[in-house]
């Protein structure tokens, strides 16, 4: 008896699971065509993997700002904004295939998001082809270096910009015979070299350097290097996971040389605090580009965020600003083409202009002739020729009990 | 939609020769190789510096193929001594070590910069999106030729040493087989397609660097080859096309799914993924396919033994 039955739940599942994956695969044909065709963005973020953490809160904003111009009537007399988001899996190859996906199915016109140098990389061809606009928030220089034909925009401080920030908040610590621990990461390998120019320029000194392998299953031969030089202060700059493991070495060994890293390390939406604790993480100073933090527009965006009044978003304003900039331009170049309006994104974002602060009401003032220029929830959205963002403030904090204290605002 | 089809089917084929080759060294010789990527990630860094060096694809992809093969064999000989998990943990030894040379010799292989602009052969059909159906037709050609080879291997007397070796290689020995050689010789074909695999992958994205070459691809090709049947080259095919129907189908969930945040669904997304394949591995333990085997009837009458 239970053996029949124990069939026939088989059966049912097997026809079900058949049935649910006709109708994945049948998705795209079954959906209802809408009265005026929808403007589509796709958006490549990360949900899994080890940048997981900031897709939700790069959804949130772009969710915030396709909703407030729906709501206000949309683009180009009425065409409202759709979202496509896929999960970049923090994995070059499966952003890949997202990308893919998004250009050649959901054919959408531009693609933003791309937390991570080497998704970046490897997808970027892939919209050059397509004449697709692509906005990213990474920092490897790479990504905006070879010709792309106006179509790329970094909405973040490239990585030689903030070797020198790192080296200024040290200087100014007085450390100066400092140590290098770098992740083997485009990223990070890329700010090594500024980080040097500026410590020897002011006079001081870079006495060790140590590049480290991501993902390895102990640091301790690493810390032991570099903090046995006995140097005044070392920059370690990498990501949450592996400089977890460096700070509880260096603990675990007894040192006490200050540590100076990044926010996406020494941060990460506190997760590093919930990691080691406050008593191993007090004192570590860390920075990262940040939006303006006393502009109205970021406290109004933090409110719309449903976020407590002192949150910093490190990314969500980026996106923020990618959906607006990308509204924009799309309104004032009256055409979805991309190639086109890809060539008014600084007019409607670089000075000069009437300063406005919020999409809705610069969609306004572009529908009315004007000239503007956008400023962003995560930065002033100010670019050069190639496409990477000018002017991006950085803010450099320290942990002290157990909380991140704001010391000052890099420009 | 055909355009991406076309993607995902490359992507297939790619998994499939993977597939095939680790069919080949673990389904039929029994050598658990779990540095696949490793060798994978060889044959795509050689055929990417070959092409970025001016040489033709084909040249390109013989050097990626004899390189790899090399090693492989290297790796076959010097653990000649070691059983099944101890030949796993060389392999997985080897993969690290090849990923941290990827990494680390950047003079060489743009270390975690990577490769970019590799240029890959074309084949340019008619109409829109033309390279990527003539790149397609590549990848289903070199499949094709793959499993042409590791078929011809399995039904022929080698494939039947490679079994024996697999299920008893003292046995093999006794009857006067050189089991090192057929080890040797195995993990070493199977190395080249894998290389094989690995510069369809450099050509296809066009850019390589170190990140994608994580063991998910190792377990992909483990997955393929279970799922498959262990030993049946036809199996496998289905196998790896299910696989990666699996994982790249299910991104289309969410174009159906609105009421879930993208965020919960990318998490929901891997643990359907991972539902689904021990459903399948519950009711179906043995794969799709069957190994290979000719029947007794098929040989040739021999006088049965006198009955005593």
């Amino acid at each position: 008896m239970t053996g029949r039955k124990y069939t026939l739940t088989r059966r049912h599942l097997l026809h079900r699971g058949t049935a649910a994956a006709t109708l994945a695969l049948a998705a795209p044909w079954v959906r209802p065509a809408h009265a005026a065709e929808p403007i589509r963005i796709g958006i490549v973020i990360p949900f899994t993997g080890a940048s997981g953490v900031y897709g939700s809160e790069m959804e949130q904003a772009a969710r915030l700002v396709a909703r407030r111009i729906n709501e206000a009537g949309g683009l180009l007399g009425g065409r409202s904004l759709e979202l496509i988001i896929e999960d970049s899996e923090s994995q070059p190859t499966s952003g890949v295939v997202a990308t893919r996906k998004l250009l050649e199915v959901n054919r959408v016109e531009a693609i933003i998001g791309y937390w991570g140098s080497p998704i970046a990389m490897a997808s970027k061809q892939l919209l050059i082809d397509a004449g697709k606009v692509m906005m990213v928030s990474c920092a490897a220089n790479a990504v905006t270096e070879d010709p792309h034909d106006g179509l790329i925009w970094r909405f973040q401080a490239k990585s030689t910009q903030w070797g020198p920030v790192g080296a200024r908040i040290m200087l100014n610590k007085g450390e100066r015979r400092v140590a290098v621990l770098a992740q083997q990461n485009p990223f990070v390998i890329s700010m090594v070299e500024p980080f040097r120019a500026e410590i020897e320029r002011q006079g001081g000194e870079v006495i060790r350097e140590v590049i480290y392998n991501p993902d390895q299953p102990s640091y301790r031969a690493e810390v032991e290097e570099i903090f046995g030089t006995d140097p005044d202060g070392v920059f370690i700059p990498g990501l949450l996971t592996d400089f977890t493991s460096i700070v509880k070495e260096y603990y675990r060994a007894g040192f006490d040389t200050p540590i100076t890293s990044l926010s996406i390390a020494a941060d990460a939406n506190g997760k590093f605090i919930e990691n080691v604790g406050a008593e191993l993480a007090e004192g570590i100073h860390h920075f990262q580009p940040a939006p303006p933090l006393d502009s109205p527009n970021y406290k109004r965006f933090v409110r719309e965020m449903g976020a407590p009044e002192d949150t910093i978003f490190l990314f969500a304003g980026n996106a923020y600003d990618q959906l607006s900039v990308a509204a924009l331009a799309i309104e004032k170049a009256g055409t979805t083409e991309a190639r086109q309006w890809t060539r008014v994104i600084p007019a409607v974002s670089n000075p000069p202009g009437t300063r406005v602060l919020d999409p809705v009401e610069a969609l306004e003032l572009v529908r009315r002739g004007e000239e503007i220029d956008f400023i962003g929830a995560g930065s002033d959205c100010d670019f050069n020729d190639i496409g990477d963002q000018l002017n991006r403030h950085f803010l450099h904090r320290v942990i002290r009990d157990g909380r991140n204290e704001k010391v000052q605002v890099i420009a | 939609m055909i355009a991406f089809l076309v993607t995902i089917l490359t992507l297939v084929a790619i998994a499939a020769i993977l597939a095939l080759a680790l069919n080949l060294q673990w389904g039929l010789c029994g050598m658990v190789n779990f540095g696949l990527v490793g060798f994978f990630a060889l044959g795509a860094y050689a055929a990417a510096l070959l092409s970025l060096a001016g040489a033709g694809p084909a040249l390109a992809l013989l050097g990626a193929m004899v390189i790899t093969a090399a090693c492989g064999a290297a790796v076959a000989a010097l653990s000649h001594r070691l059983a099944e998990e101890y030949l796993a943990i060389v392999t997985l030894g080897f993969g690290e070590v090849v990923r941290l040379t990827l990494l680390n010799e950047s003079w060489l292989t743009g270390g975690a910069l990577g490769l970019p602009g590799i240029p890959s052969p074309t084949l340019r059909l008619p109409g829109p999106g033309g390279e990527h159906v003539g790149f397609l037709v590549l990848c289903l050609i070199a499949l094709a030729l793959a499993y042409l080879v590791v078929e011809r291997l399995a039904r022929a007397p080698f494939g039947r040493l490679m079994r024996a070796v697999r299920d008893d290689d003292v046995v093999a020995a006794t009857l006067g087989k050189d089991v090192v050689r057929v080890r040797i010789a195995a993990f070493a074909i199977g190395c080249a397609l894998l290389a094989l695999g690995g510069a369809l992958h450099a050509w296809h994205f066009g850019y390589i660097d170190p990140s994608q070459f994580t063991p998910i691809v190792t377990a992909y090709a483990f997955m393929a080859v279970i799922a498959g049947g262990r030993g049946s080259n036809p199996g496998i095919l289905v196998g790896a096309g299910v696989v990666m129907l699996l994982i790249e189908g299910s991104r289309f969930l969410k174009d159906v799914v609105d009421f879930v945040a993208a965020d919960q669904l990318a998490a929901l997304r891997l643990i359907l993924i991972g539902a689904g394949l021990i459903l399948f591995l519950i009711y179906r333990p043995q794969g799709l396919g069957r190994e290979y085997r000719r029947s007794a009837a098929s040989f040739p009458t021999v006088p049965a033994p006198a009955s005593s």
